[in-house]
């Protein structure tokens, strides 16, 4: 490639990001289900003729590998029979989907007559069928409890939209404005087409083409090189699924073999344990995206999101696991399995790459509720994402960050503005701020979990219940401890309490229930006692570590009625104990 | 004599621009003084004053209006060196301010952290008391707890307070009382009520514009007091006018009780610049980028209104209040050219800075900047670099270049150089993107007025970019934003939260808030002395679709709400999100909701006329003083073009590109393929050869 123009190749590069980054912004402002706009529940992306990733703007990483497999899958089905104008939806979890709920949308670029390229775009859409509303069934066996499948399917041929077609798929879901957000969708798509086609029009299909095999390369070689960093050798880590939604006492464990060999990296989990019966299962993209995701966390944060970045990553999920379960599973809650499958990575690379790896994040747990707003006689959907976010896990040499959320979202994903949420739901906010001791204590502790309570504002309000660690807290590291656990309970009207498990369907809530959640701490890192005695001196004035615990777990004493440290006191009780542990 | 004078005091340098009837403008450039910026402004004065032949006193005497831009609160918030500030707020929600609704922006960095809270969490206090969505009394406010933060604050010597409750947009008669506590018992205290200061809904954004406002408070006064003294020893008796981030001016008595407005004093003056030189082309949109030595600023101006966003940010802490729209990247000629671990180019957002700067300033900087890449490819002279002052070392930055970025590529020194240049025009076409196409507007269709001390060197190649067909140098480009503070007007922006379904909104009670908002403006404006006769007042309202969750503002004449005119303002609102996204649901009859109601006031000012020159005919020959060879982009290859001195050009005369226009201050760089005709204004007009039909009707009938 003698005639590559390596600075062509960096203009490229921010071309192909800018163009995914106003995909994504085209569609958040133009959607309507929170869970997209507000949430911003979506990926979007740009892949070349043969389904090889562009550049991808990914708000929420779980989403993200999937669009590329799904790519070439439909390059597959239809062969030739693809046609400028062409606009195709995916949703199907046995072919390369990762979710139900997640519906891509692809858009063939055509240049000169010839396929080009693809814009593609993919969102949680607030329903997709299914026996109930929302998609979240702990009760489903099989997909088709789940949701309505798309495998590929041409909703505009050659520009025309097939009415049939789009009929059928909005006949089989039950809220009107998936139809409009799926629009959305599409004009995401149609803006990154344009911009591609710009692209082409100025520097010519072999230019970009020449270039683009350059920029893989580029990527691939920034991508290799991080890996290089890691001794090559056989990593083994695990983790555990504590609850499947039907099975009240079997657990599932997920086993990772990482492997390292100049250069390539492969996620093996051959020894996980097969699927369940329940819907908490993985699909193979969503388990995929789970270990990519943790992994780009390890390395520089700055490689461009392309080919060249995913080719040294091999992974080997066999089918029928519980991170790749085999058709007709229900899978919906297979995106939540990330933490766990996270944990397990996490565990394996600790010994090996310390200084690169967090301990254990907060696994999410997640109500949403549904019901009558009585002040208007109207629906209300809501998704409590303020109280679900808890903390992340330290790294060598930072904390970890307060409310972040599950490693699946990585903080892209945000809370309801309080006073909108009252506007919005029937809800009175009570209560939602960081939980006092809920960091796992370490010379660098874990994030802040939070404390949220509501009061239920509408009768016969339905609650789901997703989610997990209420059993196991996220894992410190090195001598790090671990965070505080999720749970949820409810307090009726009457006093009765109700504590739901971690995946449960509860209905006729009435009004004046106090919701009361507490999502948990992230793992530490390091020996607490090695933390600066003055910064935890400041944590007890701030209300985030109380004295108890600063004594405990820190070895940090303070002043009667002050915040100053008693430093003879401190010295005593820290004494032999400030080295870094193992 | 009665001048005026723009003073933009930046991070390096602070700008002035002084009109006077009948003079020609004149520029100057004094060194910024970081400690206390009025120094450094008076030391301008008395520059100025020197340069008239006239004693300062003389000089201030003669002073009408002084508009000033400064980066005072700016500073305080970037360095966190504002005010230790307390919150009293509602019990339950104290960590609103410091969680940032929980947001991590950079996903796949473990190690970034979030940004400190201005106001520490022991410093956030808790009270009981609690209203409800339509601000009904749930709980009366516990004062108990008012006292008790009140002596909290004492002994920890707090400088400024904020309060901020739940829902009091609606009702602020708990924050009221609060605020009398704090007044009697803390009466030295700066002091920010949030329902006084921005009652609109969305608890985040107003806790946290609020407590900023506190934050900065101390800071920006004893600024202003000081600046003031200062004036007042020079015996300035004219009007002071301060720049705020909406892109109006204020006087300092206002300023010093809302200092966050002035958060973004500095820059916002640049669109409504801009738009002043696009008037006078016969255009009423333009796109304004402004490339210093750090960072490259880029805004939008659409139908003679700069674009306005009300979720800004500054630091990573939201600002609620209506700011101008202006994307900054950290491009400039400081910005620092590096190889990355996969081997490609990349430009900044690291600079040099001035100190050590480029390579080639010779103060030992080391590694090269996109200054040291214009030197190799010829579009600097090294021999007239801020006319001649600087001396710049070619030599050295092309070694640096060599060694740093054309080895590990593979190229040339000329190649390397260029490529340095075309990465950062991409950088910076990206920008102009941002606030353009990304906002649902071609950059095709309008003039980009071209400003900062690189902005017209690069100006070209990011229109070529972008395929703008014309763009234009002002005169006063290296001080833009300090010639946009004289053409600004007063401007007030008030807002109020007024949640309602539309068939179910109280027109009555709507009015009334409406009249209230332009009372309040009414009495600003008088207080600045603004006679009624040069006051305007304009509406927006803030309205969505049912269950959406991002608002739409649009203008509605005043009458439609005095009338109970529903229709129009629905009209009003489907056309403007048809316009912004493409879609509407008029015919879908989705009911439409209705968030919040903004006032604008204005008080118009005078603004300075400008001269007009006599026609001088094409021929610029006589302007020539020189040529040289500079590195054609598109040719790869170096050839010698003209250099015209910018000082010396005349209405009508005209320039073909490649070539190059230097002035002291800026150097315009014309590639092959764009041609240059000076407006009667000083200023330079760029056109893409063959594009002529963009001009205006009077420079056009000189060409053909």
């Amino acid at each position: 490639m003698s005639d590559v123009d390596p600075i062509l190749v960096s203009v490229f590069a921010r071309a192909f990001k800018s163009l995914t980054d106003e995909m994504s912004i085209s569609l958040q402002k133009t959607t309507r289900s929170p869970i997209l706009c507000e949430a911003k529940d979506f990926v979007t992306g740009l892949y070349d003729a043969s389904g090889n990733m562009l550049e991808q703007t990914e708000n929420l990483p779980i989403l993200s590998f999937s669009l590329g497999p799904v790519c070439k899958y439909i390059l597959d089905y239809f062969g030739d029979d693809l046609h400028p104008g062409d606009i195709i939806f995916h949703n199907d979890v046995f072919s390369m989907g990762n979710q139900n709920n997640d519906v891509a949308v692809y858009k063939p670029i055509f240049f000169e007559d010839r396929l080009v390229a693809w814009s593609a775009c993919k969102g949680h859409q607030a329903d997709i069928g299914g026996a109930v509303a929302g998609g979240y069934n702990p009760n489903a066996t099989e997909v088709w409890q789940e949701a309505l499948r798309i495998p590929p399917v041409k909703v505009y041929e050659k520009g025309k939209l097939r009415k049939d077609v789009w009929d059928l798929i909005f006949a089989n879901i039950r809220f009107d404005m998936v139809q409009h957000d799926m629009r959305a969708q599409i004009g995401s798509c149609v803006v990154g087409e344009r911009r591609m086609v710009y692209l082409l029009e100025k520097y010519g299909r072999e230019c970009l083409e020449k270039h683009k095999e350059a920029l893989f390369a580029s990527t691939r070689k920034m991508m290799e090189a991080e890996i290089a960093t890691i001794p090559n050798g056989r990593y083994r880590g695990e983790s555990t699924v504590y609850y499947d939604g039907k099975n009240r006492d079997k657990r599932y464990k997920i086993r990772v073999q990482v492997i390292v060999e100049d250069r390539r990296i492969t996620f093996d989990y051959s020894d996980t344990d097969p699927q369940s019966g329940a819907f908490v299962n993985g699909t193979f993209t969503s388990s995929a995206s789970a270990a990519i995701l943790t992994f780009l966390q390890m390395v520089n944060s700055d490689i461009p999101h392309n080919q060249g970045m995913v080719e040294p990553i091999r992974i080997i999920i066999p089918q029928g696991t519980i991170l790749n379960a085999a058709f007709p599973a229900a899978t919906t809650y297979g995106n939540h399995l990330c933490p766990a499958n996270a944990d397990a990575i996490a565990r394996a690379l600790a010994p090996i790459v310390p200084e690169r790896v967090t301990a254990g994040w907060n696994h999410l747990l997640c109500s949403l509720t549904t019901g009558t707003d009585p002040r208007r006689n109207d629906k209300f959907v809501d998704i409590c994402f303020m109280g679900l976010k808890g903390g992340s896990g330290a790294v060598r040499g930072v904390d970890g960050y307060d409310h972040i959320g599950m490693i699946d979202a990585s903080g892209g994903l945000l809370d309801q503005d309080y006073e909108m949420f009252e506007q919005q739901t029937p809800h009175l906010l009570v209560q939602h701020e960081y939980l006092c001791d809920s960091a796992g204590p370490g010379q660098w502790r874990g994030g802040l979990g939070v404390e949220t309570q509501l009061d239920i504002g509408s009768d016969d309000t339905q609650v789901v219940i997703f989610g997990d660690g209420d059993v196991e807290p996220a894992f410190g590291l090195f001598g790090g401890g671990s965070g505080s656990l999720n749970s949820i309970k409810l307090r009726y009207p009457d006093g009765k309490e109700y504590v739901p498990r971690c995946l449960d369907l509860v209905t006729g809530v009435p009004k004046g229930t106090r919701y009361h959640q507490f999502a948990g701490g992230g793992g530490g890192y390091g020996n607490p006692h090695s933390r600066s005695s003055e910064l935890v001196a400041r944590e007890v004035q701030n209300g985030i570590i109380s004295r108890e615990t600063a004594r405990s777990a820190y070895g940090v004493v303070l002043k009667d009625g002050s915040f100053e440290v008693d430093q003879a006191e401190t010295a005593r009780l820290r004494k032999g104990r400030t080295r870094e542990g193992s | 004599m009665s001048l005026k004078v723009g003073i933009d005091v930046g991070g390096t340098f602070t700008d002035f621009l002084v009109t006077g009837e009948g003079a020609a403008p004149r520029v100057y450039k004094v060194p910024t003084t970081p400690a206390d910026p009025s120094i450094g402004l008076i030391a301008g004065l008395e520059e100025i004053a020197a340069g008239l032949g006239m004693k300062i006193t003389e000089l201030a005497r003669s002073i009408e209006t002084i508009v000033h831009g400064t980066t005072v609160t700016t500073n305080a918030v970037l360095t966190g060196n504002g005010a230790k500030t307390g919150l009293l707020t509602t019990q339950g929600v104290r960590d609103a301010l410091e969680m940032r609704r929980g947001i991590r922006e950079e996903q796949y960095n473990n190690r970034y952290t979030n940004v400190a809270p201005l106001a520490p969490r022991y410093l956030r206090i808790p009270v009981r008391g609690r209203l409800n969505y339509r601000g009904d009394e749930l709980t009366p406010l516990n004062l108990d707890d008012v006292r008790s933060a009140v002596r909290l604050f004492k002994e920890e010597r707090v400088e400024a307070a904020a309060i901020c409750f739940m829902n009091s947009f609606a009702n602020a008669q708990h924050e009221q009382e609060a605020a009398k506590i704090i007044r009697e018992q803390l009466p030295d205290t700066f002091l920010t009520v949030s329902a006084d200061f921005l009652p609109s809904i969305r608890f985040y954004d107003r806790v946290s514009s609020t407590v900023l406002n506190s934050y900065v408070g101390p800071k920006f006064s004893s600024y202003v007091d000081q600046l003031r003294a200062r004036l007042r020893e020079i015996k300035f008796g004219g009007v002071l006018l301060i720049m705020q981030s909406n892109g109006g001016v204020m006087s300092p008595e206002l300023a010093r009780e809302s200092p966050a407005r002035t958060l973004l004093s500095g820059p916002a003056a640049g669109p409504e610049a801009g738009l002043g030189y696009a008037r006078m082309h016969g255009h009423d949109s333009c796109i304004t980028i402004d490339m210093g030595g750090t960072s490259f600023d880029a805004a939008l101006v659409l139908n003679g209104v700069p674009s306005v966003v009300t979720e800004g940010e500054i630091n990573r802490y939201r600002v609620a209040l209506p700011m101008l729209n202006i994307v900054t990247i950290g491009a400039g000629g400081g910005s620092i050219g590096w190889i990355d671990e996969g081997g490609l180019l990349r430009m900044g957002p690291q600079s040099a800075g001035a100190d050590p700067g480029p390579v080639c300033y010779d103060k030992g900087g080391s590694r090269p900047t996109c200054t040291d890449a214009d030197l190799v490819l010829g579009y600097l002279d090294p021999d007239f670099f801020a006319g001649g002052r600087i001396k710049l070392n070619r030599k050295a930055a092309a070694t640096a270049i060599e060694e740093r970025i054309a080895k590990h590529m593979g190229l040339t020194i000329d190649a390397a150089a260029a490529g340095m240049c075309r990465v950062i025009n991409t950088n910076m076409a990206q920008g102009v993107r941002e606030i353009s196409v990304k906002r649902g507007y071609d950059p095709r269709e309008c003039p980009l007025v071209a400003a900062g001390g690189a902005g017209p060197l690069h100006a070209c190649m990011i229109c070529r970019e972008l395929d703008i067909p014309l763009f234009i140098v002002p005169h006063e480009s290296s001080i833009f934003c300090a010639a946009g503070m004289l053409v600004s007007d007063l401007r007030h922006d008030f807002v109020s939260s007024f949640v309602a379904v539309f068939d179910r909104i109280d027109w009555k009670e709507l009015h009334a808030d409406v009249t209230r908002m332009v009372n309040e403006g009414a009495r600003l404006l008088a207080q600045e002395n603004i006679p009624e006769r040069r006051r305007r007042f304009s509406l927006n309202l803030d309205c969505r679709y049912v269950k959406q969750y991002h608002e739409v503002s649009f203008p509605v004449p005043m009458e439609t709400v005095r009338d109970a005119d529903a229709h129009t303002v629905a009209a009003a609102f489907h056309a403007e999100h048809q316009r912004m996204y493409g879609y509407s649901l008029e015919r879908e009859g989705t009911p439409i909701e209705l968030i919040n109601v903004r006032v604008r006031a204005t008080g118009l000012t005078e603004k300075p006329a400008h001269a007009e020159e006599p026609y001088s005919g094409p021929d610029a020959s006589s302007t020539i003083k020189g040529e040289r060879p500079i590195y054609e982009l598109e040719e790869q290859a170096s050839r010698f073009v003209s250099v015209y001195d910018g000082h010396k050009t005349r209405y009508g005369h005209r320039m073909a590109g490649p070539a190059v226009i230097e002035q002291v201050n800026t150097t315009l760089l014309l590639t092959a393929g764009y041609d240059c005709i000076c407006d009667p204004y000083g200023s330079f007009v760029v056109y893409r050869r063959g594009r002529e039909d963009c001009l205006s009707a009077q420079l056009r009938e000189k060409i053909t």
